[in-house]
């Protein structure tokens, strides 16, 4: 059953152009897909070739190519596979369509991804914060967000080589990296 | 393990009653062999306490008890790192704690930040914060380290050493400026720390200073702390 999966969503997308179907493994399968024509491939494959269950939004941030890239994973209960539909929508404006309609569980991800990454998904039912409720920063997951320079802004550090441990380390114990390995 | 010593001298006014010193040593005696702990278990760390506290290790032979309330809790534990969220909470449960107070920090997080130092989210160093009476560092430390550790804490209360929770008092501004560095300036606990202060006469110089004035501007009277989400309020408006 597994060897027909491919052949079988190749039949259902046909009629989609610049739609790029890849069997990784034998039931994992990536597609990749213009942003355009994303909501009419999650509703082929839910509708049509049992996809229902959304497990995850994820997002890349390729900030050089100036791109988010949205990946939308989708399981079938009925042939035990996943789909990943692979899309990228410029990172500027970083404005994109909310799938809420097609898949519920798609709030969760994408209030999300709007927290960490910035993007806004219009439709969706609830863009404001969610974890980071006590955050004003930027949206700490993109990558121009240096977190190490931002935590050396922002926090003291205990010193790495204290006096009192001279005594345990006389006693051979305290701390085996050399101190050239010390964080700075 | 061990615990870097910044106490302050203390001062303590002479005493008429000769017996004094005597009974101190029996009330830090019995202190020590009964204290109830509250773990308050913010990270990987929580996982070694329920064998440290259950028949395997056995805390209770050493008189260690948890508890379900900080105002009936003698020890603060806090098991791994302290997200800048996590650490409000932590400061006002340790601040609703009665004194006689122990904090203890468990894990490298505690320490300084451990795995999750160059996280924008976590609290690096806790004794900035909260006045920490032992570290017991190790990633994470097993349970016979988590009672070693607190066998270190006992016998500093036997010796009358383990006194972090004057500290706050004494140094609140000091306390008070690294917690307004991180939370902003409107930060305020439903405590009255210097009014506790003055209670139990541990008032200092620094127990006033820039910090507790900038406090004091925005500071309103006592107010339970809303700590629910946003939907939930705007319900509970609506009602």
């Amino acid at each position: 059953m597994n060897s027909e999966i491919e052949p079988r969503l190749d039949k259902l997308l046909a009629g989609m152009d610049d739609v790029r179907v890849k069997l990784i493994r034998p039931r994992r399968i990536r597609i990749d897909v213009p942003s355009e024509s994303l909501p009419t491939l999650l509703e082929l494959l839910q509708g049509k070739a049992s996809y229902v269950h959304l497990s995850a939004i994820s997002c890349v941030d390729w900030i050089d190519n100036g791109e988010f890239e949205l990946v939308y994973h989708v399981w079938s209960y009925e042939s035990q596979s996943l789909v990943s539909a692979h899309t990228r929508i410029p990172r500027d404006p970083g404005v994109y369509l909310s799938i809420y309609d097609l898949y519920q569980p798609a709030a969760f991800f994408e209030r999300d991804i709007h927290e960490m990454y910035g993007v806004f998904f219009e439709g969706s039912p609830d863009m404001e914060k969610f974890i980071l409720t006590e955050w004003d920063g930027p949206p700490p997951m993109r990558k121009e967000f240096n977190s190490e320079e931002f935590v050396n802004q922002n926090f003291t550090w205990e010193e790495y080589r204290p006096e009192w441990l001279e005594e345990i380390e006389a006693e051979g114990g305290g701390i085996v990296k050399p101190a050239s390995h010390a964080r700075r | 393990m061990k615990r870097k010593d910044i106490s302050i001298p203390v001062e303590q006014p002479k005493r008429s009653n000769p017996l004094a010193n005597v009974f101190d040593e029996l009330m830090d005696f019995c202190r020590s062999r009964s204290m109830f702990m509250l773990h308050y278990c913010t990270g990987c760390g929580a996982i070694e306490l329920p064998p440290a506290m259950t028949s395997r290790f056995d805390m209770e032979r050493l008189g260690i008890q948890p508890m379900v309330t900080p105002r009936q809790a003698d020890i603060l534990l806090i098991t791994g790192y302290v997200s800048i969220k996590t650490l409000k909470r932590v400061i006002m449960t340790y601040e609703q704690m009665a004194s006689p107070k122990y904090v203890v920090g468990i894990c490298s997080c505690t320490v300084n930040g451990g795995m999750y130092w160059q996280s924008y989210a976590t609290a690096k160093v806790l004794k900035d914060y909260l006045p920490v009476d032992i570290y017991i560092a190790g990633c994470m430390p097993r349970p016979e380290a988590v009672i070693e550790g607190l066998r270190e804490l006992m016998s500093d209360i036997k010796q009358g050493k383990a006194n972090s929770w004057q500290r706050y008092y004494k140094n609140y501004d000091y306390y008070l400026g690294n917690q307004q560095k991180l939370f902003g300036d409107n930060w305020q606990t439903p405590t009255d720390i210097i009014a506790e202060a003055r209670h139990y006469n541990l008032i200092s110089e620094q127990t006033e200073g820039k910090h507790t004035a900038v406090l004091q501007q925005h500071q309103k009277p006592l107010e339970a702390f809303e700590a629910r989400l946003k939907h939930q309020q705007g319900q509970a408006r609506e009602q």
